[in-house]
């Protein structure tokens, strides 16, 4: 077996890799732009990682120079729990490499720990995670030296037991997520929780006051416990070191030591299952065969007949069956909640903008759908290509689609602002109506461009996979914007004069060139189609 | 009038030219099988007549009608199972096959119909709830060719229809493609697989590096310059048309 790697030799193997993955993605013009804006990324976390650092040597040079050391328990549970999200929250906007795939080589079980430990740790939370420890052990070391004899195991134990929790905790999201299902459900948890952060400023906004009297009781039943897990942990064997109670700080320092050895059984048993083969696939729940039941006959629509049905018809059901894309169903309620929560806030003299401002936000939501909108067909583009249906119509049944959407948004938004505030007034309605009138084409005919300009393959049941190619993002909001803004001029100027139907008449008039640009370019689709069908078919079909 | 005719076939990309001056001529009721190593230029062949993808230069004619300017014309006789497949992943086999049905103008009980014949004949009717995207890669291969059937068309594209199809699935789909070549559909097919080529085809055309090195019926081929006694093997004749294989043992000595 002459000749055949080491360990050492497949570890740099795989950082060789690593390195060669990033340098032939410079290949294309669009990876080479996000190589620009992941650059950006790295000065932000080198900002956060060393501002936070240093201001943390500060806290900590504060609280050990004052002798309230205990107050660095809030620090640890602050890092400890960005150390165990982020990662997760991170791999919603990133496609990671699958070490897993690695599996296919001679690697020992050792080597293939340590390749998941050393290359799975190299994330922007170990490194921020690692940069805020460093500071806050300065910041010990210089308000007082000899404690820092304490502080560096204490620190170095809750970074490995982070390191190796955080590595454990990914790889079961790893295994779990490898289920369609768990994908999608994880998925809708993780729009929720981001509809849930929206939630709070309204939600502040009106129990604030009555919050504010009341008195914050801890349970002492949560701080027993915090006391006895690893951030609560350090922090008492820093604090018992400092009172010289050295026994204390090394049962302290033992129980940490105990809960990094749980992290790392339960990193070794996953990544042993994994070693063994032992994934699940999506094949094994396939369903039982069941007797074949009678075959639709596809959606009967008045005024919309053959090919347009059908297309129409097959947008709806991929829209029901794509859970994030639920999101953009939910989010009129959340907005009908931020209406509620400003009653005696912001909305308190502004009443009557409460539907176009819901509105406008509801058209914002559309903007993955809208702007990429073959990303999700996938390689059905092929279909689509191979069909003898025109892309006017392809691109019209979506927006079609993209049209009934909304409508339901904005019903749901109209009901919701009317059982929970007060009805719309008529002239609200009509400027609402107005500016759809206007910004509606606007983005639609933009988005229709940018579908066949800048495709890019999405997947709502992949973490990842959802978001459309940047340049597509960037120009989307820019579209955005400058519609609201437009409106919101109109709004100003109808103030200046103090009726409101002034701006419903400017969005009108600006509505007929806007629509004039939808259905002109609507005729040239075709025509752009045949000249990007190599783009469009490559980008979309890729895997 | 042939079914399929290619004249001066020509496909660069940038530096690199995947198909130089091909010259087809595929008659009515042909089964085709266009054969080449890898990267010879059958797919890229297959996408400019499907549409998928522009020629550079040359022209080509499908029943008559010529595909640069009658490209929907064309669409509508042909049906086509592209390299990808080209499914809807989340949409359930029916609802692809009826959506494919309307899509090519059949009325609503005519696509259902259809979709409910071809979803047996195809054995995929016995998980109506599961998504495209949940089946297997022999249920998908089965899909998308019944989603290329389904409006009749006069001229079927399929372009490696056999690859990762186990040995059931591959029967089902045989079965189906004779029907269609006894019913007068002409079949341009692409294939690795010599075998089921050599089973299945009439005539055979053989693409290496971009140039048609050969083509005519099966018979004439094999019985063609370099038959030493009686007919070749497909496989004989194709290494013989394309190179045989270097003698890479020498090469890799240290195998053992």
């Amino acid at each position: 077996m002459a000749g055949l790697n080491t360990a050492d030799g497949q570890l740099r193997a795989v950082a060789l890799l690593r390195a060669r993955l990033l340098i032939n993605s410079l290949r294309s013009v669009r990876h080479r732009l996000n190589l620009v804006s992941r650059a950006i990324g790295v000065i932000l976390v080198l900002a956060a990682g060393i501002g936070g650092g240093f201001a943390l040597a500060v806290l900590t040079w504060e609280v050990t120079k004052s002798g309230r050391l205990e107050w660095l328990a809030l620090v640890f549970w602050a890092i400890f729990l960005f150390w165990q999200l982020f990662p997760i929250m991170a791999s919603a906007f990133n496609e990671n490499l699958d070490l897993s795939g690695l599996l296919r080589f001679p690697l020992t079980y050792s080597t293939y720990f340590l390749v998941r430990l050393i290359y799975g740790a190299l994330d922007i939370a170990t490194a921020l995670g690692l940069c805020w420890l460093l500071g806050i052990f300065t910041g010990i070391f210089a308000a007082a030296p000899r404690l820092s004899l304490w502080a560096a195991p204490s620190i170095s134990l809750f970074a490995l037991f982070n390191i190796l929790l955080s590595r454990a905790v990914f790889v079961w999201i790893e295994h779990w997520l490898s289920h369609r299902r768990s994908r999608e459900i994880i998925g809708i948890i993780f729009f929720l929780v981001v509809i849930g952060f929206q939630l709070v400023g309204p939600l502040l906004g009106r129990y604030g006051e009555r919050g504010s009297r009341l008195q914050l009781h801890v349970p002492a039943a949560l701080l027993f416990l915090q006391q006895r897990l690893p951030p609560g942990l350090t922090s008492a064997a820093l604090t018992n070191a400092s009172l010289k109670r050295y026994s204390d700080t090394a049962i302290s320092l033992l129980l940490v030591g105990i809960f990094g050895a749980a992290a790392f059984l339960l990193l070794h048993l996953q990544l042993r299952d994994q070693y063994r083969g032992q994934n699940p696939s999506e094949g094994k729940k396939r369903a039982e065969p069941v007797a074949s039941t009678a075959v639709s006959r596809g959606w009967s629509l008045p005024g919309i007949r053959g090919p347009l049905a059908a297309l129409y018809e097959k947008e709806i059901r991929y829209f029901s069956r794509s859970g994030p894309l639920l999101f953009t169903l939910i989010m009129p309620l959340v907005v009908v909640l931020v209406v509620w929560g400003g009653r005696k806030g912001f909305l308190t003299h502004q009443a009557g903008f409460a539907l176009p401002i819901g509105a406008a936000y509801c058209l914002l939501l559309l903007t993955n759908i809208v702007y990429n909108s073959f990303g999700a067909d996938g390689g059905g583009i092929q279909f689509f290509l191979t069909s003898p249906v025109s892309f006017r119509k392809i691109a019209g049944a979506k927006n079609l689609a993209h049209l009934t959407i909304l409508v339901v948004d904005v019903s749901i938004l109209w009901l919701g602002i009317r059982v929970v505030y007060q009805p719309p007034g008529i002239e609200a309605i009509a400027l609402t109506f107005a500016w759809f009138l206007f910004a509606l084409p606007l983005n639609l005919a933009i988005g229709n461009l940018l579908s066949l300009y800048s495709p890019k393959r999405i997947d709502y049941a992949t973490f990842g996979r959802q978001r459309p190619a940047e340049s597509t993002i960037l120009l989307s909001l820019l579209v955005q914007m400058g519609s609201i803004a437009i409106g919101a001029v109109a709004i100003f100027i109808s103030r200046a004069y103090s009726n409101l139907w002034i701006a419903t008449l400017i969005m009108l008039v600006l509505a007929v060139p806007a629509l004039a640009g939808y259905f002109i370019l609507l005729w040239q689709l075709d025509r752009i189609v045949m000249r990007r069908r190599e783009v469009l078919a490559t980008e979309l079909c890729k895997t | 009038m042939d079914a399929i005719v290619t004249t001066s076939l020509t496909r660069r990309f940038g530096e690199f030219t995947a198909v130089e001056d091909v010259n087809l001529s595929v008659a009515p009721g042909q089964f085709y099988g266009f054969l080449g190593p890898n990267g010879a230029g059958k797919s890229t062949t297959i996408k400019m007549l499907t549409g998928l993808l522009a020629p550079t230069e040359g022209s080509m004619q499908i029943l008559g009608l010529d595909v640069a300017t009658h490209l929907v014309d064309v669409k509508r006789q042909i049906g086509v199972v592209p390299e990808g497949m080209a499914l809807f992943g989340r949409l359930t086999g029916s609802e692809f096959l009826n959506f494919a049905g309307r899509m090519y103008g059949l009325d609503r009980d005519t696509a259902a119909q259809r979709t409910a014949e071809l979803l047996d004949f195809m054995e995929l009717s016995a998980q109506p709830k599961t998504l495209v995207t949940d089946y297997s890669h022999g249920m998908q291969k089965k899909l998308a060719m019944a989603a290329a059937v389904i409006h009749g068309p006069q001229v079927l594209f399929l372009d490696e229809p056999f690859e990762g199809v186990d040995a059931v699935a591959s029967g089902t789909l045989k079965a189906m493609l004779q029907r269609m070549i006894a019913r007068g559909v002409t079949i341009f097919l692409t294939s690795h697989v010599l075998e089921i080529v050599e089973r299945l085809c009439s005539h055979v055309g053989i693409i290496n590096k971009g140039r048609l090195v050969a083509q005519g019926s099966l018979d004439e081929l094999r019985s063609g310059v370099g038959a030493a006694e009686g007919k070749m093997s497909l496989e004989e004749l194709f290494l013989q048309t394309v190179g045989g294989p270097r003698n890479a043992l020498q090469e890799l000595s240290w195998l053992g």
